[in-house]
């Protein structure tokens, strides 16, 4: 009970700080006043007894100093007291403590920024329960609807697959599935949710299509209402049931608490709304713009607005996932025997699918379709993939930006050190210890390093934002937050704790080894170049690492920069300039296919005639995007070879794309307006695929077949245009391409049977079994300008709106935007870096500056001496310069390697660029050397100018 | 500079504060006085150390203070023992004797 009676007491007295003061004062006043008075009786005169009574007192402040320091809480009041003492000395030098500040809150806020990216895409699990018991049957990255393919080889599945795992899950728990995109629909909310009436304009919002045991497998709970269960997921076109995103519930139903049981409205359909999901939860897929609800697959016509794929031949469109058994997600084996499970049901229902006889070759084929059993306690990310590569990167970057900060703090605490060694030395001689004066000087750093910690989370908010809005490319919503949440607090203050100690244990040492008597016997000046060779090796060494650092940021910036340069200046096979893309659907605006060719022409027209258009014209999708649309191709006059690739990339273009795009005809004719619909069917084709299949150069005049009966022909190939690039602007391999006339497509759907080819865009080409043929719509509207496309952007949206009010235009966006959306990750990385490699130069030469001036005044003594002694300015200036070229030399030297075998590192993420490039190394050599020489420069000159009779009579 | 005076010897300040308050309880100056005067002016005890010691054995439970009216009138914080402080005297009264007689006894070997 002794501690505990300590305690109270010791609490009791740290509050009443003040009354135990004055209960000291007295103690100490009645003694003394009653040592007075037993000297005065035996006979002292009152001063005589006064004043010995006092001498054997001593100093009171040095009595109630020892008295205080016989109890535990004195500690607190001493901390307390470096504490007020440190905030001191650094509001003196406001400007250093300035310059501390702002370049740690840099680091640190670049640090928690980046790691609160990383941490979101990357570190978090799933919101469910148990999510580490949950896989997906292959990458699940991309998203489509394809048709003639294999089971197994794509990891998309036919609903009828998906049902059949979903009923017989064999060792899982359960089997669910998933529309593999989120289609946008048009959304009009109950009347009475929002305030805005029933004339209110339609929302385009993504929504995802889920099986009825989504929900279930996931273990995801709704926060409202009830989730999707089996038995909404029926046959075709019922259950008409909806769950809502908490953000969609949130930002366009006004948080309505009455909304489970309302009904909205969806692609023109009636859905009841029957829960509302949390907020932290967004589906298993985690896509760029979330989804924002979810429907049973059974609604699939609804809302991927085409016919029924819920058949037993039905194209590939869905994802699977599985929770494993509690028991089994814990051993390695069971994912094996899952895999093995799951590959078995997948060959046995390609055996089924391909009836009674398959060749003994096909079956070697069959037993070798596999999907991979992928761990997804993550959830699936696109943007994972995307951009969790370059965050890495980036961590890594920003982690060397507050190494080379830390680096210079500890080089300025130096050689304030060296200034104060009169101050420590007189401290020391008045009874200081040194572990205080150590414990003071830490105190110190670590008030600069949390402060600057504290600025850094605010610099982190804004920059995790701007980063945010920079990876979500306009979306209106994104799944990632700047708010920082507590694993970003705690990795802060960690980060500000680690770099005060990195940068203040050094200098609090070298204080603490100050000897009191030399120190204070010695002039100033001398006192202060004293100090032996480690206070002379420690500043040098720490900038030889700052070059060192530098270089290998500047280097990587600069593999960065030239390998987003590469990517933008490469030849596209396009104009990339004066070209506006815009996006739009009739179907969602209610337009029948056979109303496509009068709304076309009339695009084409109005829009034409816009001042400031040269051309417009129509397509399927834009020069280059995300997606496209493929199938398999037949030419009369090659016969294919078994299991050869006749794939092709296709797009169906109107009159004028050629010319308004800026692709180029080779050979032959482009697709004009005169080619109509009762004329001759013409297609165009690509460089890459004449040459593959017509090597002779023949290729004009045959005929094309495509395996997709809505488009099948036959088409005769009238010209060759210049390849392009079509999607990933990594990719140098050629892709085929054919172009297909808009206008000629046919009117009707052929009656014969399913269709097959195959088709990665959501404009899928899957054979409706309706008798109109959808593939007479455009979904892209391209105009060539005379002058700066952004301009036209919105008598583009006016034109269009004039045409019909309905038609919404989505994404109107320049060329040049749309391929810089292609390559966001390296844009980011390569500006990212590059601004912190400048930070860095920037740091390092304030440093190199700082230690040199240093030096400058501290020598000044000895340079007065040598000029005196007839140096000349320019010798006095070598010799300063000398000292920083060779700190250069030496950095250079430990930084060459280091970047080159760092760059190795980053082989992957470089473009048409070698990692060991040696132009960039000269130049952030050069780079760097200027920079060293000019920081170096200002000193050398200051000294030169010393005046050599004033530096000796300082002394 | 001869001392005539020596500090009171190092661990035994608090064993004679003890000692010394076991007959009365005492303000500061007077426990130093008695103190001073007991030992016949060998042991000089300064506030410096007394003060401290008091604190010390105060949080340890071994004296407590109270403010009392001096003889002449004034307010001084008196201490006096608690049971706790007896015990401790007793144990390190005993122990002080034992080592102080193998002292002794090394001495006159």
């Amino acid at each position: 009970m002794h501690w505990l009676r300590s305690l109270v007491s010791g609490i009791r007295a740290l509050f009443n700080n003040h009354e135990t003061e004055r209960e000291m004062d007295e103690e100490l006043h009645t003694f003394l006043d009653a040592s007075t008075a037993s000297k005065l009786l035996i006979g002292a005169t009152p001063e005589e007894a006064a004043r010995a009574a006092r001498i054997e007192m001593g100093s009171t402040n040095a009595v109630k100093h020892h008295i205080r320091s016989a109890t535990w809480e004195s500690r607190f009041e001493i901390l307390w007291q470096d504490f007020r003492y440190s905030a001191r000395v650094l509001m003196k030098s406001p400007g250093f403590t300035a310059i501390a500040v702002l370049s740690l809150a840099l680091g640190i806020g670049a640090n928690a920024a980046i790691f609160s990216l990383i941490h979101q895409l990357l570190q978090q699990n799933l919101p469910v329960r148990d999510p580490e018991q949950l896989v997906t049957f292959g990458k699940s990255e991309n998203g489509g609807i394809l048709g003639g393919v294999d089971l197994g080889f794509f990891d998309m599945f036919p609903w009828s697959f998906a049902r059949q795992m979903q009923m017989n899950p064999g060792p899982f728990q359960g089997i669910a599935s998933y529309g593999s995109f989120s289609e946008k629909v048009t959304v009009q909310p109950p009347v009475s949710a929002a305030a805005i009436g029933p004339s209110a304009p339609a929302l385009l919002m993504p929504a995802s299509l889920v099986s009825g045991n989504y929900f279930s497998v996931l273990a995801a709970q709704p926060s409202m209402g009830r989730a999707i269960n089996p038995a909404d997921d029926g046959a075709a076109n019922t259950g008409a049931v909806v769950v809502l995103s908490h953000h969609f519930w949130q930002q366009s139903l006004s948080s309505d608490p009455g909304i489970v049981g309302k009904t909205i409205t969806v692609n023109h359909t009636p859905f009841e709304v029957i829960g509302v999901m949390p907020e932290s939860f967004h589906g298993l897929k985690l896509e760029l713009e979330p989804t924002a609800m979810w429907v049973p697959i059974s609604m699939q016509p609804v809302i991927l607005q085409h016919g029924s794929f819920i058949t037993p031949d039905g194209p590939y469109f869905l994802h699977l996932f599985g929770r494993m058994r509690a028991q089994d997600a814990a051993g390695k084996n069971a994912l094996a025997n899952s895999q093995g499970w799951f590959d078995q049901q997948l060959r046995a229902a390609i055996r089924a699918r391909e009836g009674a006889s398959i060749s003994p070759a096909r079956q070697l084929e069959i037993n070798h379709a596999t999907v991979t059993l992928m761990s997804a306690e993550r959830g699936v990310s696109l943007m994972r993939s995307q951009y969790g590569d370059s965050l890495k990167i980036l961590m890594g970057v920003v982690a060397l930006v507050l190494l080379i900060a830390c680096a210079n703090l500890a080089n300025f605490l130096l050689a304030r050190a060296a200034t104060r060694q009169r101050e420590i030395a007189t401290r020391l001689a008045l009874g200081s210890s040194r572990a205080r004066i150590i414990r003071q000087s830490l105190i110190e750093t670590l008030v600069l390093s949390v402060t600057g910690g504290l600025l850094g989370l605010g610099i982190a908010f804004g920059a995790t934002r701007v980063l945010i809005a920079f990876v979500s490319q306009g979306s209106s919503y994104v799944a990632l937050s700047s708010r920082p949440d507590l694993t970003v607090l705690l990795f802060t203050l960690l980060v500000s704790l680690g770099t005060g100690l990195l940068f203040g244990l050094a200098p609090a040492i070298a204080t603490a080894r100050t000897a009191p008597s030399s120190t204070l016997n010695a002039g100033a000046r001398t006192a202060q170049s004293g100090g032996g060779k480690s206070s002379r090796f420690w500043p040098k060494a720490l900038v030889t690492a700052q070059v060192m650092l530098s270089l290998l940021l500047l280097f990587g910036s600069g593999l960065f920069l030239r390998t987003f340069r590469n990517l933008q200046n490469q030849d596209y096979g396009f104009e990339r300039s004066n070209l506006l893309l815009a996006q739009f659907n009739p179907k969602l605006a209610g337009y029948k296919p056979s109303q496509a060719p009068a709304l076309n022409q009339r695009l084409i027209e109005r829009l034409s005639a816009l001042p400031g258009v040269r051309s417009a014209a129509l397509s399927l999708t834009p020069p280059i995007g995300m997606s496209n649309w493929t199938a398999t191709i037949l030419l009369s006059g090659y016969t294919p070879a078994p299991k050869e690739n006749m794939v092709s990339v296709l797009n169906r273009v109107s009159g004028k794309y050629f010319e308004t795009a800026g692709i180029s005809v080779i050979a032959g004719r482009a697709i004009t307006t005169d080619d109509s619909a009762s004329g001759l069917k013409v297609a165009v084709i690509n460089q890459t695929l004449a040459q593959h299949f017509f090597p002779k150069g023949d290729a004009i005049g045959r005929i094309l077949t495509i395996e997709i009966n809505s488009v099948k022909g036959p088409w005769q190939i009238v010209g060759i245009v210049r390849d392009t690039k079509s999607g990933n602007p990594r990719d140098v391999e050629p892709v085929r391409m054919a172009y297909i006339s808009l206008s000629q497509i046919e009117p009707y759907q052929p009656e014969v049977g399913p269709s097959s080819g195959k088709s990665n865009t959501q404009a899928s080409a899957v054979a409706p079994m309706r008798e109109e043929n959808e593939d007479r719509f455009a979904r892209t509207i391209l105009i060539r300008t005379t002058g700066d496309p952004a301009k036209t952007a919105a008598s583009l949206t006016t034109a269009v709106a004039q045409i019909d009010p309905n038609l919404v235009l989505n994404n109107v966006i320049t060329i040049h935007d749309q391929v810089s959306s292609l390559m966001t990750h390296d844009e980011l990385i390569a500006t990212l870096t590059s601004i912190f490699s400048m930070l860095a130069l920037l740091l390092a030469a304030i440093g190199l500056y700082g230690v040199m001036s240093y030096n400058v005044v501290r020598r000044s003594n000895e340079i007065g001496i040598r000029i005196a002694l007839g140096a000349s300015s320019t010798g006095v200036q070598w010799m300063v310069l000398r000292e920083s070229l060779i700190l250069l030399a030496a950095g250079l030297i430990l930084g060459i390697p280091a970047a080159l075998s760092a760059s190795r590192l980053v082989r992957a993420q470089l473009f048409q660029l070698s990692p060991f490039d040696p132009v960039l190394m000269v130049s952030a050599v050069l780079l760097i050397a200027v920079v060293t020489l000019l920081s170096a420069w200002l000193p050398a000159v200051r000294a030169s100018r010393v005046d050599p009779l004033l530096a000796l009579r300082c002394e | 500079m001869t001392q005539k005076q020596r500090d009171v010897v190092q661990g035994t300040l608090e064993m004679l504060i003890l000692k010394t308050l076991d007959l009365e309880p005492m303000h500061g100056y007077g426990l130093a006085l008695r103190i001073e005067q007991v030992s016949q002016n060998v042991f000089r005890v300064n506030p410096g150390s007394l003060l401290p010691a008091l604190r010390r054995m105060e949080r340890a439970g071994r004296v407590k203070s109270e403010w009392r009216a001096t003889e002449n009138n004034r307010r001084a914080k008196y201490y006096m023992l608690t049971t706790r402080g007896r015990k401790a005297l007793e144990t390190e009264t005993s122990a002080w004797n034992r080592q102080a007689a193998a002292i002794a006894r090394i001495l006159e070997a």
